[in-house]
Formats: structure tokens, C-alpha cells, sequence
């Protein structure tokens, strides 16, 4: 399967570089940024070939591409791949509107290609193993979920800038579109259950710095419609000092009990000499690895992803519902899906 | 000599005993329906047993009330009628108009209503607000708080678990860290909560999220339960600012671990409080404090509008959680 990525604007996308060249079905032809200079450098650090258009990637017939622009480029870039013939998986959050996630699952249904998001928590060992638990249906009846998924500001994650992460026009937002998605894509899966309910508040206290134009923290809660809540802590509230970049944790209380899901958990603590500070190093499986495997494996076998261009979509209302409460001060209902 | 009486003499009033026994104070005795746990509080501490709480009263400064949330009103009431300083446990009362008449009527009567929030005195909690305060982590951002336990199971009075008496857990024990939340972080807007006794009224365990958001802009989520499985209870606290983080994880702190070969299966207690290893108990921290506050006016760290305050918060968390609909304090 010959496969390309478009665009490396997203911090994510040197991994799936790495992640694609290491599976065995895949070719990797290259990658495709309209920002020449951007293309020229990880080009220069990658070696990959580097394409300055994406027309020019898209004649080569690539199989399948991962789109790693900013998020508000997706639809377009989607729109473009699904013309080409080519399969998506496309970098979270899918869309920063639902109307654009909406349209990027039309097309690619249009044009016979697959759409998968890229949420690689459903991939994670520890949130699979905690799926096996609540449908062995120990912890019984759910009552809530107090979740995390708290980071630093993206563009620390980054030797390369990418200052759009702050950006509203190109990001869609700030941790809120960063941050609630994770976890409200696992709670979906968790519970085969769609969010009925989204109450949102949101603040710039964290990373007051000029750039910065988006929320910098949020706590999100959800309302199922299997009657279990949610709360989701999106917030850049992780210093710059932190060993790690965040962390995203789930605890899920039921009539059975708790269990606590803490998939980044599985690090040690680094003293190194020469470093003022501690490191976290991870050690646990290799979750996007899982993911991208994942489109390959469902490209080629003609079957649907694990995750589909939906379910990013319904990630995507969650969102818009998110910022429409912060906005209001009160809860807003969804449509059913 | 000041002179302390006790009303209550259940598990409560058996720590606030340990905490008085510790200061020059007399504790000169208890009132109590339950005369098996007074004798013991006597043979422990001393004092004597008084038939009623108003004999109680005129024996006494200052009474301690340690009683169901119920009752306070009465009691305090009573207690501010008769001149007497009060140190009552929180929840101050079990409605906000209640809570409202009881700092009025203790204004009137110039005696001091001191509420037993003892999570101020917890040392990880009070450290953590200096922190805070001294700037440490710049202007606070996210507030998180946990209290998670299992449901009180006494074999007789269970009044933990009645509504009418107690309030429920968000009442009982989300009031706690509510407290906590508006100290560290402020006056509080809004509250927002989502309560499985409301989504599902007949689930055996309950459970509440909130989140609030703070007169300064700062957001505070608080988790509340009584829904693990017995005997395990955990808390945690975590404060974020623009100029640093402050985290206690749950266990995190677990300074002593004993792991015994199996006798039999221990049951539970029947009333879950956070432990860790202290030289000095932080009901005994909370009481001596009580104690310089009445005998040399020291400045109390947790005031009757304090209690009251974080009574309204429980409430709004409570009425939140029946309406679906954020409620604005």
C-alpha cells in the first residue's frame, strides 16, 4: 500500500512518518507542505521525499494518506485526497466545525474511500484492557467517569514552530479542541452511548502570552444517553517544567466500583545527569503504531476502520456544543445522531 | 478555665474529646443519647454525663456539637440563647435559611460560632493553600479535589444516608472540599453537578461531579462519592496556576503500608476518614486552633459566614444536580 502524509503542520506527524516507514505493508512515497520551508526541513530530517504541492503528491496515486495540516484545513485537504482516490486518516480533531467533519465524511463516502480519525487512545493497551472490564460487565451499571486529558501549550512540543495551536482560525480553539475529543471518543466506545448533553466552561489563565488567542483551560461535563456523566479536565494546565507532556486519565465509577484507567502511567522517572529536572519515560505499547496499523490493515482488507470519519464527527458536536455552553453559562442538548 | 461540653458522643464527638484533651480547656462532659459511648468518652477523657443539653449549657463556655446535621439548628440555637460559644461540625445545617438564622442569631447573641471544616486543618491541604498564597504557582487556573469513599454502614442510625437528616453525601462530604475550593480559589459564581442520586435514584452507591466557576475566572472540578467498595476512600488535590502546578495524587502519599497474612476478612469501619501517619492529628490541630481562637482571639481559620458559605455551595451543587441547570450563588 503506498502511502503519503499532507502537510507537517501538526506536532504529530514525524511519529506517523516513523509509524508508516515501520510497517511492512506500507510504501511510504512522501509527503506533501504547500509551507516550503517547513517542507524543506523535515524533508532534511527525515529524508523523506518532500512534495511542494499536494496536487503533485496526489499524482502519484498514493493508496492512503494521514492529513497532518492545521485543523482547519482538513475538509479541504480530505476533499482534495478523496477526489484523488486516495484513503483517509485524518489527524484529530477531525474538523473544527461539524459542518466541515460533516462534509468530509460525505465526500470520502462519495468517492468509495475509507475516513478514519486518528484517535489513538482507542489503540492504548490500558484503555483496551479497562473496554474488557466494563464489558465483562463487572463494574455493572455506570454511574460517571471523572476523566483528565490535560497537557502543556502544543507548540512546546515542537522544535520546529508551530505557533497555529493558539491560532483560532487555523486551531478551531485552544485546549477545548485539543482535549475534549480523546476522551469523549473513549466514552462513547467505552459505553456504545452517544453524549446527549455538553456543559462547558472555559478560561485564558494558563499561558498568558502574546500568541496565545485561544482558552487555555476547561472543565467539560457530558451527559449520555445511557445516563452516566462525565467530567473532562481539557486544560494546557501542565507547566512547561512538567516530565512529561500530560497525560490523559479516566476514573469510572459504577454500582461495582472504580476503575482507574492511567494509560500514561507506564513510565519511569529519569534523573539524569546534565538535566535540571526529572523526565518521564514512557515504556508502555506504541498506540499510534496500533492506529496507523489499523488503516493499513482496514484499507487493504476493504472493511471499515475500528474508528471511522463518524465518529470524529461526533466528536467534533461535542466540541461545538462545548464552546456554544462556555459561551451561554448552560448546558446544551445534542441532536440525536 | 474555659469550659468545653460536648453534644454527640459518636465518632465525631469522640475525635473533637481526643482534640479538647489536648488543650488547657476542662471538658467537663457530654450529652448524648447513647450513654454506652459516653461512658467510654468518660473513661477516656474524664467529665461527666449531663441528662440534658440545656443542663449541658449552663455547665459549660463553649459546647462542641457533634450531632446528625439535623440537629444543629436546634442546638445552636439554643446554645446562642444562652451566651454560649459554639463549635459546631459542618455542615453548619441542613438548609441555607437555617444556616442564615444561625449566624444571625450568634451575631445577636455576640457568642462565636466556629465550623469544624476540618479538611482546613488537613496538613497537606493547609501547605498547599501557603503555597498558593505565597505565589508559588502564580494566579490558580483549574482547581481539582477527590473524596471518594464507600457507604456509611452503621448497623444502627444510619443517618448518613437519610436525605432528611443529613442532606446526602453532597451535603455530608462533597461540603468538604466545596470549602476548600473557595478558599483556595475564591468567591464562587456558578455551580454545575451531575449526581447519580438524581440520574439514577435507585443506584445502591452515590456519586457527584461539579464544576465551579470562581468570582476571578478560575474553574474547579469536585468529585464526590460514596460508591467505592469498602473500606477504600481517596482524595486528592491538585492546583494549577499560570506560573506552576501543584499535585496529590491519590496514594500518593502512603507513608506506612502493612501487608499481613490473611486471619479472616476484616470488615469494613463503618465510617470512612482519610489517614496517614501525623504526630499530630488534624482534628486535635483542628480543636487547639478552636481552643487559641475562644480562650485568646486568635483569628479563626474557618468562620460561621465560611460554613455558611460552603453550605450554600453544597446546596447549589445539590439543587444543580435535581434541575440539570448551572445555579448562580
Amino acid at each position: 500500500m503506498r502511502c503519503a502524509i499532507m502537510s507537517f503542520a501538526h506536532v504529530h506527524a514525524e511519529g506517523y512518518l516513523r509509524n508508516l516507514r515501520a510497517n511492512p505493508a506500507v510504501e511510504f512515497i512522501g509527503f506533501a507542505d504547500e509551507d516550503a520551508d517547513r517542507g524543506r526541513h523535515f524533508a532534511e530530517q527525515t529524508g523523506a521525499p518532500w512534495f511542494p504541492t499536494y496536487e503533485a503528491l496526489l499524482a502519484e496515486k498514493p493508496d492512503g494518506v494521514i492529513i497532518c495540516s492545521e485543523n482547519a484545513r482538513h475538509r479541504a485537504l480530505a476533499e482534495m485526497a478523496a477526489a484523488a482516490g486516495a484513503h483517509i486518516l485524518s489527524e484529530k480533531p477531525l474538523a473544527t466545525t461539524p459542518a466541515d467533519a460533516q462534509a468530509m465524511v460525505e465526500a470520502c463516502a462519495r468517492a468509495g474511500v475509507t475516513l478514519m480519525t486518528a484517535f489513538p487512545m482507542r489503540f492504548s493497551a490500558p484503555t483496551i484492557e479497562a473496554k474488557k472490564v466494563l464489558d465483562s460487565g463487572a463494574l455493572g451499571t455506570v454511574y460517571g467517569c471523572n476523566a483528565t486529558n490535560q497537557g502543556q501549550l502544543p507548540r512546546l512540543h515542537s522544535a520546529y514552530p508551530r505557533g497555529w495551536f493558539t491560532d483560532p482560525a487555523l486551531a478551531g480553539g485552544g485546549a477545548a479542541t485539543d482535549h475534549v475529543v480523546h476522551v469523549a471518543d473513549l466514552l462513547r466506545w467505552y459505553f456504545q452511548s452517544e453524549v446527549t448533553e455538553v456543559y462547558a466552561e472555559l478560561n485564558r489563565i494558563f499561558y498568558q502570552e502574546p500568541g496565545v488567542n485561544v482558552e487555555t483551560g476547561g472543565l467539560v461535563m457530558l451527559t449520555f444517553a445511557n445516563g452516566a456523566f462525565a467530567s473532562i479536565d481539557c486544560s494546557w494546565s501542565k507547566p512547561p517544567h512538567y516530565p512529561t507532556w500530560g497525560g490523559l486519565t479516566m476514573e469510572l465509577v459504577g454500582e461495582g466500583g472504580l476503575v482507574i484507567v492511567d494509560p500514561f502511567r507506564q513510565v519511569m522517572s529519569v534523573y539524569a545527569q546534565g538535566t535540571a529536572r526529572p523526565a518521564w519515560s514512557y515504556w508502555g505499547s506504541n498506540a499510534n503504531q496500533a492506529m496507523v496499523d489499523e488503516f493499513v490493515s482496514a484499507v487493504q482488507e476493504r472493511r471499515a476502520p475500528a474508528v471511522t470519519g463518524h465518529d470524529g464527527q461526533q466528536a467534533a458536536e461535542i466540541v461545538a456544543a462545548a464552546y456554544r455552553s462556555a459561551e451561554s453559562h448552560q448546558p446544551v442538548a445534542l441532536p440525536p445522531a | 478555665m474555659l469550659r468545653v461540653g460536648i453534644v454527640g458522643a459518636g465518632f465525631m464527638g469522640a475525635y473533637h474529646a481526643a482534640g479538647w484533651a489536648r488543650t488547657p480547656a476542662e471538658l467537663v462532659g457530654f450529652h448524648s443519647l447513647n450513654q454506652r459511648q459516653i461512658d467510654q468518652l468518660i473513661a477516656q477523657y474524664g467529665g461527666r454525663t449531663f441528662a440534658t443539653l440545656d443542663a449541658l449549657l449552663d455547665a459549660v463556655d463553649v459546647v462542641d456539637i457533634c450531632t446528625p446535621t439535623h440537629l444543629h439548628y436546634e442546638m445552636v440555637l439554643r446554645a446562642a440563647a444562652k451566651g454560649k460559644h459554639i463549635v459546631c461540625e459542618k455542615p453548619l445545617a441542613r438548609t441555607a435559611e437555617q444556616g442564615e438564622a444561625l449566624v444571625a442569631a450568634c451575631r445577636q447573641a455576640g457568642v462565636t460560632l466556629l465550623v469544624a471544616h476540618v479538611v482546613r486543618f488537613f496538613p497537606e491541604y493547609a501547605q498547599a493553600k501557603t503555597i498558593v498564597e505565597r505565589g508559588e504557582i502564580g494566579r490558580v487556573g483549574v482547581v481539582r479535589l477527590k473524596r471518594v469513599s464507600f457507604q456509611p454502614n452503621r448497623p444502627e442510625d444510619n443517618w448518613f444516608v437519610d436525605i432528611a437528616k443529613s442532606g446526602g453525601m453532597m451535603l455530608d462530604l462533597m461540603i468538604h472540599d466545596l470549602d476548600y475550593a473557595r478558599w483556595v480559589a475564591g468567591e464562587v459564581e456558578s455551580v454545575f453537578a451531575r449526581s447519580v442520586r438524581s440520574a439514577r435514584p435507585g443506584a445502591p452507591g452515590d456519586y457527584a461531579l461539579a464544576i465551579l466557576r470562581h468570582a476571578n475566572g478560575a474553574l474547579s472540578n469536585v468529585e464526590g462519592g460514596w460508591a467505592y467498595p469498602p473500606p477504600m476512600f481517596r482524595t486528592s488535590l491538585e492546583i494549577a496556576g499560570d506560573g506552576g502546578l501543584l499535585e496529590h495524587p491519590a496514594g500518593s502519599s502512603t507513608a506506612l503500608s502493612v501487608h499481613l497474612m490473611a486471619r479472616e476478612e476484616g470488615d469494613a469501619p463503618e465510617i470512612a476518614v482519610p489517614r496517614s501517619p501525623l504526630l499530630e492529628d488534624p482534628y486535635v490541630v483542628e480543636i487547639k486552633h478552636f481552643y487559641d481562637v475562644l480562650a485568646h482571639g486568635a483569628t479563626p481559620r474557618v468562620t460561621a459566614e465560611d460554613g455558611l458559605a460552603a453550605l450554600k455551595l453544597a446546596l447549589a451543587a445539590i439543587e444543580s444536580a435535581q434541575t440539570g441547570r448551572p445555579v448562580t450563588l
